[in-house]
């Protein structure tokens, strides 16, 4: 069954890298758009830093495992899943009809349906920033690995919950910028300049340190507490936000917007 | 056992109210209003194996709430149906394998690719063996007329053509049913007939069940030999073609533009007039006494015709006899 789904998804990421490379000259310009938009806005760090220390014991480099593991998660989820910034937007205008009259799963196909070229410019900003980093241990690479599937996760599920609230509140669009907004912008953040009632929010609320922070202190060094926190995190997230997709799907209506292309 | 089995389907949108204007935006803000809409009220019908129905009616009637229904992607409000064997909101996953689909509206053929490879996606999509997908690809390609038209991308595409190429994907994993929304809607009348040709064809090659909606009757004509009517959600007329056509379809409507101007108190013998314009007349005749080829006689006997369009009647004319007669 997975190998099943598998040959899916890899036929879908080669029709949106297909799609995406009939406009030769967008398709470049938005991957070096993107590590250019990232340089610019990393540029402020080292600037800071050099002036000050730390912040309460937080350093440039922990800025750039950080940074690392933020465009690497954002940029794989945008690349490989690119529909869960508009899940709103398509049930909304009642395009979930087409995922639904196809035999697959309709929250894979739906999210995979999409890919951000952008994103490979967030991955190779993450790459730069990572080398930077200098965290060569080969137990840092695997907690990397792990850190970044499990930001991926929460990100991608995040969203995915967000925007499925659109089945009860007729449109989510709005929120979910609001949510992305708050989720990035809160993930770029030192964790050391949040107190505990602030990190309880942003680890239970709007998750930004288990996208961020918290798997960066995890790559820097292992700890159980660390883990445990990304994985439950990451499963409670999954499991929730499928849920209330799958709920939602029972309220969905369809509608009679004419669509002009897919 | 029936294709398909409906039994009294029911669905009820709830739709919020708002009066116009900025005051009523924000008297729905503080106190929003919703009133239930009866998409489909109470809804029975079946359908054999292989048949070719028509679920016609006018806009807003139900025909695409109820295919939605039909095919998994709504949830009904009440009442049962079984499509294949299936219950449509319970086993998708299953159904969709049986089913091909076409929305008219809602094209699933990938914008800015080519249509090949789209096909090679849903041939992924539907698990077909590649040497299995490139037969068939072969085999509708020449059904459809779609060869030479799979290597542009699809927004190069005229609409008949485009509308070509989707029917043909949503036959690419040989379904035992066919769900067409209103396939030809916005095509052009030689763009309608190739549609029709060849899913008729395709009906009789691999005896595909045909369901198909629409508010054209030249459609239901052309296709299905078994008619609904719909309106409100509800049956008006079930029977077959022959009879709506013996018993509703009598007339059609001639327009008609001259070279020259024409006479203002313009009429032809059998025929009604209903409008004269500087140039242009819209008539009626009686298809049971006179024929086509008198028509046309008769209309280029009065001057040099520029244009001319033959059409039936518009559905809620038809439907507003079948109450007249059922009041």
């Amino acid at each position: 069954m997975l190998k099943r789904e598998l040959t899916f998804l890899f036929a879908l990421w080669r029709a949106n890298l297909q799609g995406a490379m009939e406009f030769r000259v967008s398709f470049l310009l938005q991957i070096f758009g993107m590590v250019a938009n990232n340089l610019l806005y990393f540029a402020f760090w080292p600037v800071f830093f050099s002036h000050f220390d730390d912040i309460h014991g937080w350093t440039l480099n922990d800025m750039l495992i950080v940074m690392a593991i933020v465009s690497f998660s954002w940029g794989i989820m945008t690349f490989l899943f690119g529909n869960f910034n508009f899940i709103s937007e398509v049930i909304a205008n009642g395009r979930l009809d087409y995922y639904l009259s196809l035999p697959r799963p309709v929250l894979t196909h739906l999210l995979a349906s999409r890919s951000n070229v952008s994103g490979l410019g967030d991955i190779a900003f993450g790459v730069v920033a990572y080398l930077l980093s200098g965290q060569f241990q080969p137990e840092q690479i695997l907690r990397l690995l792990f850190g970044v599937c499990i930001s991926g996760t929460i990100l991608l599920f995040f969203m995915t919950l967000v925007h499925s609230l659109t089945f009860w509140v007729g449109n989510a669009t709005e929120l979910g910028n609001l949510g992305v907004n708050a989720l990035l912008t809160f993930s770029l953040y030192p964790i050391t300049i949040f107190d505990n009632t602030a990190r309880f929010f942003l680890i239970i609320f709007v998750p930004a340190l288990l996208v961020g922070s918290v798997p960066a202190q995890f790559v820097k060094a292992f700890s159980w507490q660390g883990l445990v926190q990304l994985s439950l995190g990451a499963l409670v997230l999954t499991a929730l936000a499928i849920t209330v997709f799958t709920r939602g799907l029972r309220r969905y209506e369809s509608g009679s917007a004419i669509q002009v292309e897919v | 056992m029936p294709a398909i089995k409906v039994t009294d389907l029911k669905k009820v949108f709830k739709s919020k109210r708002k009066e116009a204007g900025m005051l009523g935006s924000l008297r729905s803000l503080t106190h929003p209003e919703y009133k239930t809409i009866e998409a489909v009220c109470g809804l029975s019908f079946e359908m054999e194996a292989g048949e070719l129905l028509g679920f016609i009616g006018p806009n807003g009637a139900g025909k695409s709430t109820t295919i939605k229904i039909l095919t998994g992607i709504l949830f009904p409000t009440g009442g049962d149906a079984s499509v294949l064997g299936y219950t449509p909101w319970r086993d998708r996953h299953k159904l969709a394998y049986q089913i091909g689909t076409v929305f008219g509206q809602r094209p699933q053929l990938w914008y800015h690719l080519p249509a090949i490879d789209t096909f090679t996606l849903f041939g992924k999509i539907y698990e077909l063996d590649e040497l299995v997908l490139k037969r068939r690809i072969g085999f509708l390609a020449e059904t459809f007329e779609i060869g030479d038209l799979l290597e542009i991308p699809v927004r190069k595409l005229s609409l008949g053509q485009r509308m070509r190429c989707e029917t043909a994907a949503s036959l690419l994993h040989s379904p035992k049913l066919l769900l067409l929304d209103e396939p030809s809607i916005g095509l052009d009348v030689v763009a309608k007939q190739r549609i029709r040709d060849a899913i008729r064809e395709m009906s009789k090659l691999e005896n595909v069940g045909v369901l198909l909606t629409s508010h054209d009757a030249g459609d239901l004509e052309a296709l299905c030999r078994r008619v609904i009517i719909i309106n409100h959600g509800q049956i008006v007329y079930h029977d077959k073609v022959s009879n709506l056509k013996r018993k509703y379809l009598t007339s059609k409507l001639v327009e008609v533009r001259y070279a020259a101007e024409v006479n203002q108190d313009f009429q032809i013998y059998g025929m009604e007039t209903l409008k004269v314009g500087r140039y242009g007349v819209k008539l009626r005749f009686d298809t049971k006494n006179t024929s086509v080829d008198l028509v046309m006689s008769r209309l280029s006997e009065k001057g040099s015709l520029v244009d001319i369009t033959i059409s039936d009647p518009p559905l809620e004319e038809v439907i507003a006899r079948i109450y007249e007669e059922a009041a």
